[in-house]
């Protein structure tokens, strides 16, 4: 399996005045291609700092972290789109969706962004929001569309930008039971059939069978790690 | 992005539709105001810019063609014999009082021409002929003065400097800036209409027409150094100084600038404020792009664009506004310049004036760290 990051001894202190607050500390991690990863623990855990750094939004300040092979901490800030813009792609749970744009259209427009050409964007993103179920429903504006069916929309934008790599913050934190669990199995089939690698950061118990493996943080450090590939 | 820009624009109507109505506002209040600042302008020369001539000869330090002082008349015999004018002519203009019906009086304009050429005189005729004032106390009243001296018609007698003339035409397009109504009479019954101040052998400037192949700046220089204690100028020359004397002295550019440059502060605050609260309540979805590698540029030209569909929307719309408008003007005998380069300058100013209220935006979006994505 290749890995997608590795991180080594990844750590990352803020600076609040003249106190130092470690919120990463010393994080050794390898997440390989077609992994669904989920990342829980309590909040404060540094569950959020630690995805903000695998997807080259923080800087770490101290270890090692490589994207695909390239060394993350050695680059300036204005490298870090770059890397972002060829490799990551996100999902949020307040599923971030231009309200003005229909789920087309908010598909789309990450496809025009990347210089995708009209006729192959436009079977690209009607081929994903098919895939997501909402091939009945790609003309709607996100108000007319369930909080479940929003995140589908953003799950067929994050994979229309060919990512190998999706991060996902509580994606199923504004979902209810069912609908969350739908959206994390089609989250984990296309990721498989796609071979991208998905890290989920998330509370949520419920949907811990749906990971391959899950990374259990607390205080900065991963305390534990289970699963059927650990 | 523009497509895009337009869909975020047609979402939330209410807001669009007030950021329309700011840019109209704003827009037209411009239109408006440099329309009538040109057309006042147009106004105060068109007499200049009306008669025939290539060359003005104006008493010293003469500031503008409504008031200048009298010359000798022979002078024009001087500019005759100059080497280069292939004709001269001579025109009086001065100041007079008017009797109304009713018994009270107006100021009016004078302008005393040669009715055998025509040249000063009125251009264009609603009823009579412009040589009709030859020989005799006759005089044409422009169409315009009839709201300040009441319903004027041909072979009525008025009284003018205390002098019966009979009105023998009505001529059009010849506002006065000063408001004052314009009387043509014969260049001889103006100099009798006002003994005191013009007189028999004097005139207010001489005209002169170039003769063929002889350059403007030689002629003038040859009628500076012949004539003494008088101005030399072109027409175009002439007619700039007047406008520009309107335009300054009185201060009436200053106010007509001010209005204009209120009215751009007005639209750009009110565009502004309208794509910076949409860029605001858009912030994590911007922050979502650049997080999936958008550039700043990427979304900036999505703001952008929403300040240009403004711009063009309210510039079209006060384009309609204005040009159904100048009819009303018009009817309140103002004039109203609406043209092809006063466009194109409005619509150019419409555009700096969105763009630039976009840039507030633009510095928002510049600071947006994608880490907000990952704060709830």
């Amino acid at each position: 399996m290749n890995a997608a990051i590795a991180a080594k001894e990844l750590t990352k202190v803020y600076a609040e005045g003249k106190v130092e607050v470690t919120a990463v500390s010393s994080v050794d991690l390898q997440l390989n291609e077609g992994e669904v990863i989920g990342l829980l623990g309590p909040s404060g855990s540094g569950k959020t700092t630690l995805l903000s750094m695998m997807g080259c939004i923080l800087k770490p300040t101290g270890g090692s972290l490589k994207i695909y092979g390239s060394e993350i901490t050695e680059m300036d800030e204005g490298t870090l789109p770059a890397i972002r813009k060829k490799y990551i792609s996100f999902i949020f749970q307040g599923f971030n969706l231009f309200p003005a744009l229909t789920a087309y259209e908010n598909v789309m427009l990450i496809l025009k962004l990347k210089g995708i050409e009209r006729s192959i964007a436009d079977r690209k993103t009607q081929g994903l929001l098919s895939e997501v179920g909402l091939s009945q429903r790609m003309h709607f504006l996100p108000r007319d569309l369930s909080g479940g069916q929003k995140q589908r929309v953003a799950i067929a934008r994050a994979l229309a930008a060919d990512s190998p790599i999706i991060l996902a913050d509580e994606p199923t934190g504004n979902l209810d039971f069912t609908n969350g669990r739908k959206v994390m199995e089609i989250l984990k089939a296309l990721a498989g059939e796609q071979k991208r690698c998905v890290i989920v950061s998330t509370h949520d118990n419920r949907i811990e069978d749906i990971f391959d493996r899950i990374l259990i943080m607390e205080d900065g450090k991963i305390i534990k790690e289970k699963g059927r590939l650990s | 992005m523009f497509s895009v820009a337009l869909r975020i624009i047609s979402y939330d109507k209410v807001r669009s539709f007030i950021t329309l109505l700011g840019v109209i506002f704003a827009v037209s209040l411009i239109f408006a105001q440099m329309g009538i600042y040109l057309g006042l302008m147009e106004t105060s020369s068109i007499i200049i810019d009306s008669t025939p001539g290539d060359i003005w000869i104006t008493s010293k330090n003469c500031k503008n063609f409504d008031f200048s002082q009298p010359l000798p008349e022979y002078l024009y015999y001087h500019v005759l014999s100059t080497e280069g004018v292939q004709w001269a002519e001579k025109l009086i203009v001065t100041w007079g009082i008017i009797k109304q019906k009713e018994g009270g009086t107006e100021q009016v304009e004078v302008v005393g021409y040669n009715p055998d050429n025509g040249i000063g005189g009125p251009w264009a005729m609603k009823v009579g002929d412009m040589r009709e004032v030859k020989n005799g106390n006759f005089a044409i009243v422009d169409e315009s003065a009839m709201r300040r001296l009441g319903d004027i018609q041909v072979g009525e007698y008025r009284e003018v400097l205390w002098k019966r003339l009979r009105i023998v035409g009505i001529s059009e397009e010849v506002k006065s800036f000063t408001t004052a109504p314009i009387i043509f009479t014969s260049y001889k019954l103006a100099q009798k209409l006002d003994p005191n101040w013009i007189g028999p052998d004097k005139t207010t400037f001489v005209i002169a027409k170039l003769a063929p192949g002889y350059p403007v700046e030689a002629v003038m220089s040859n009628l500076r150094e012949k004539l003494k204690g008088v101005d030399v100028y072109t027409k175009k020359a002439f007619s700039m100084k007047t406008r520009l004397y309107w335009t300054i002295e009185t201060g009436v550019g200053f106010s007509f600038l001010l209005t204009i440059l209120i009215s751009f502060l007005i639209g750009m605050l009110i565009v502004g404020q309208t794509i910076y609260n949409s860029t605001v309540e858009h912030i994590k979805e911007f922050g979502t792009l650049k997080a999936m590698g958008a550039t700043n540029f990427d979304i900036y030209k999505l703001i952008f664009s929403q300040a240009m569909i403004n711009a063009l929307l309210g510039y079209l719309v006060s384009l309609v506004i204005t040009i159904l408008s100048v009819k009303l003007y018009e009817a309140t005998d103002m004039v109203m310049v609406i043209s092809v380069w006063v466009n194109f300058l409005v619509l150019g100013l419409t555009l700096i004036m969105c763009i630039s209220s976009a840039l507030v935006s633009i510095l928002k979006i510049k600071k947006i760290d994608p880490a907000i994505l990952f704060r709830g």
